[in-house]
């Protein structure tokens, strides 16, 4: 963003404008030299392009570029700016061959360059080999968000609110005046804030915002609290419980099973054996016939939690030569999620509820 | 496009020449090295390297007169100016070859790190001498020709070899044929190669390349202080624009001539800018050379802890009392959800749920505060701190 600012401002300048030429890469789609390579040629208008396509082999392309820049001299030729976006995936490149060469032309006296690299890793010199290192010129900027929570509010403010040339100005005003007011309500900074602790990033709090604009139409045209409830909900909802609510009874008695045989053996993994047998005591002393399945149902019922991987087998990947029932598994979820899930199901059993809570009795 | 002589185009305007005295100093502080050696910028010769150079000189000197051929390795951490010397001794012998004072002899360069591949060594001698392009294989087979064929009034050549250590293949054979040419009596070739670690033949070579490498060797220290300060006042002659004790402290931090020059030039630009709100003395002093020696090495870690939000700090606050009740360096993410948990009851914050706590723990991940296992694991992956305890203590402490 910051970036895309400068180069904007530096473009609209003439002399600039004429003279630059700009390089985009990105780590994520140049993911080796090779490419990298090509889509530089590609992007400086070399002589080996031809349309859009670039010829040569891999090392013909590299000995090509650099005598390109080695040609070019201070005076004579247009200044280039490498970007390179995701800078720590190209020091993941094979011998970092692209990221020597380029510091190494920006570091001599052949073409003018600049090297720019965007990362959101903070020891990203530390992924530099040692010659490359010594080329680089070691100067940093680093983009941390120092918001106090009224800057922050002031930031939503000014995000939601409509800019002066919007067409229609007695809206607009209507407007900005309902969401400063909203800016000042209790509930909606309570969200606010809430947002405000778990991330400062701006992603976050447009994609907030952005659950709550889209709840806007033309018979509900202003924007209210319930909104921001109804967004905050959606956003803070823990993935797991939800899935728990979409569970049948028998599959939820399982996990109340795996949730015992994990208090009783302290987080040692366990097989469907064991669920099983503790779900049959639980049967035998407590319910009526309603929980009686029969074994293969259980079963199924189990599979379908490994499914959801709520349970994960403890060697992950390898051919099980292990029978079904007696591979050992562990659960993926916390307590307080079960406990939580069982709380907000809709018609849950009383007896099941007490085996669950009896544990803690 | 075989014969097309690549260029970035030329630019439309001329570049603006120096204003002041600080532009001026920017523009001569910039390094010199790699490739071509540019006129304009370099000094009339290399400080504090005449020993060196003089070293190599008589080498080179020495073969090319008897015209018999020989290796040479030079070693030395980068920005002690290998290449750099090289270059100056290769640029004085083809001075006094001009005065026909010495038989004339080719200059060919090759970069291991310019290669694609260590086989490509091959086709980029053979193109810088005859100007042929062929497959690394055919390439090899016309050197091998060329350096084993007696040749009457052939000239001797000068190979310079920059980051070996990268031309090593499993069987060895491009460093096995470099330094096996010389030794052949026709070949008239002299071998110059530069790498990193002095003890790089031992490591990685087998014997019979190491043997034929010889044992003239040549490594350069790291420059001292003193060394330093006159690189830097050399590079800056006449022009002035450093306060004496500024360009002391600058030399007095690290080896690497590179990033002394590179402080210099963050000085000078902080200088600049300082200059246009006031006016100082216009020369660079103590101050920014202060400033730009924080922007470049100051750790960015306890910087970016403070800018963390709320949850984040406590987060790094809980693995921190997880480590210490488990007195272990690592911690699954659930024991530390629970101490998170736990910490938000005591600050009077709202409990976080099991995602939310995750996507925190992967955001500090993705700086790299903490060092995690892949997010498939779930509450099992495990967390370790990439900072130092104490770092993180010190950064929490302050607010």
């Amino acid at each position: 963003m910051l970036l895309r600012c400068v180069l904007k401002e530096l473009m609209a300048l003439k002399e600039v404008e004429k003279n630059l030429l700009l390089v985009e890469l990105n780590g994520l789609l140049q993911t080796d030299d090779k490419i990298a390579l090509k889509e530089i040629t590609r992007q400086l208008h070399l002589e080996n392009v031809v349309g859009d396509k670039v010829f040569g082999s891999f090392a013909e392309n590299l000995a090509f570029l650099l005598e390109a820049l080695k040609r070019g001299d201070k005076s004579s030729s247009r200044p280039v700016v490498f970007v390179l976006d995701e800078f720590d995936l190209f020091a993941h490149h094979k011998n970092q061959t692209l990221l020597y060469n380029l510091l190494d032309v920006s570091q001599s006296a052949q073409t003018p360059v600049a090297v720019l690299g965007l990362t959101c890793r903070l020891d990203v010199l530390e992924l530099l080999e040692k010659r490359v290192k010594s080329r680089f010129s070691h100067r940093q900027i680093h983009l941390f968000s120092s918001l106090t929570f009224p800057q922050y509010v002031d930031v939503v403010r000014g995000q939601l609110s409509l800019t002066q040339d919007f067409p229609q100005p007695t809206f607009s005003s209507q407007w900005n005046k309902s969401i400063s007011k909203l800016c000042e309500d209790k509930s909606v900074l309570d969200i606010l804030k809430r947002n405000f602790n778990t991330s400062k990033d701006f992603r976050s709090l447009q994609s907030l915002l952005f659950l709550v604009v889209s709840r806007l139409s033309i018979s509900h045209s202003t924007l209210e609290e319930a909104d921001f409830l109804e967004a905050s909900r959606l956003t803070f909802a823990d993935s797991k419980a939800n899935v728990l609510h979409g569970l049948s009874i028998l599959e939820l008695c399982l996990v109340i099973a795996m949730k015992h045989l994990n208090d009783t053996y302290d987080g040692e993994p366990f097989n469907f054996q064991m669920i099983h047998n503790e779900f049959k005591k639980f049967i035998q002393r407590k319910s009526h016939s309603i929980h009686k399945f029969e074994k293969p149902v259980v079963m199924k019922a189990f599979e379908h939690l490994v499914q959801l991987e709520l349970v994960r087998p403890l060697d992950s990947g390898g051919v099980c030569k292990v029978q079904r029932e007696y591979q050992l598994m562990r659960m993926m979820l916390d307590h307080t999620q079960v406990m939580e899930a069982l709380q907000r199901y809709p018609q849950c059993p009383t007896d099941v509820k007490q085996w669950a809570l009896s544990a803690f009795a | 496009p075989r014969l097309a002589n690549p260029s970035i185009p030329s630019r439309l305007t001329p570049a603006k020449k120096p204003g002041n005295v600080l532009e001026e100093a920017r523009t001569r502080t910039v390094w010199w090295g790699g490739g071509r050696l540019h006129v304009s910028s370099i000094p009339e010769s290399l400080p504090c390297r005449e020993q060196e150079f003089q070293d190599i000189y008589n080498f080179v000197e020495s073969k090319v007169i008897d015209g018999t051929g020989g290796c040479m390795y030079i070693s030395g951490v980068p920005g002690t100016g290998k290449t750099a010397t090289v270059h100056e001794v290769i640029r004085s012998l083809q001075q006094s070859a001009e005065h026909e004072e010495i038989p004339h002899f080719n200059f060919i360069e090759i970069n291991g790190m310019k290669m694609t591949d260590p086989h490509q060594a091959y086709v980029q001698i053979l193109q810088k001498l005859t100007e042929q392009k062929a497959t690394p294989d055919h390439a090899a087979a016309l050197l091998e020709k060329r350096f084993s064929a007696p040749a009457p009034k052939k000239e001797t050549t000068v190979l310079l070899v920059d980051e070996l250590d990268l031309l090593w293949t499993r069987k060895q054979n491009v460093m096995y044929n470099l330094f096996d040419w010389p030794t052949r009596r026709n070949a008239r070739l002299v071998v110059l190669t530069i790498a990193n670690t002095m003890d790089l033949p031992e490591r990685i070579m087998i014997n019979r390349v190491a043997s034929r490498l010889g044992l003239t060797r040549m490594s350069f220290q790291p420059y001292t202080f003193k060394q330093l300060q006159q690189i830097i006042a050399s590079r800056l002659n006449r022009v002035k624009a450093f306060e004496e004790d500024a360009l002391q402290l600058v030399a007095a931090l690290s080896g690497d001539a590179r990033r002394c020059l590179d402080i210099c030039r963050r000085a000078t630009e902080i200088c600049e800018l300082s200059g246009i709100q006031q006016k100082g003395s216009g020369l660079v002093g103590m101050s920014h050379v202060m400033e730009a020696l924080d922007e470049m090495f100051s750790s960015c870690y306890i910087a970016a802890i403070r800018c963390a939000s709320v949850q984040e700090q406590l987060f790094l606050r809980a693995v921190l009392a997880e480590f210490r009740r488990l007195g272990l360096e690592e911690a699954t993410f659930q024991q530390v959800f629970v101490q998170h948990q736990g910490l938000c009851r005591v600050e009077g914050l709202q409990p976080v749920s099991v995602s939310e706590g995750l996507a925190v723990c992967q955001k500090l991940g993705s700086c790299r505060l903490l060092l995690l296992e892949g997010s498939r694991l779930d509450l099992f992956l495990r967390v370790r701190l990439n900072v130092s305890q104490d770092d993180v203590l010190y950064a929490l402490k302050v607010d």
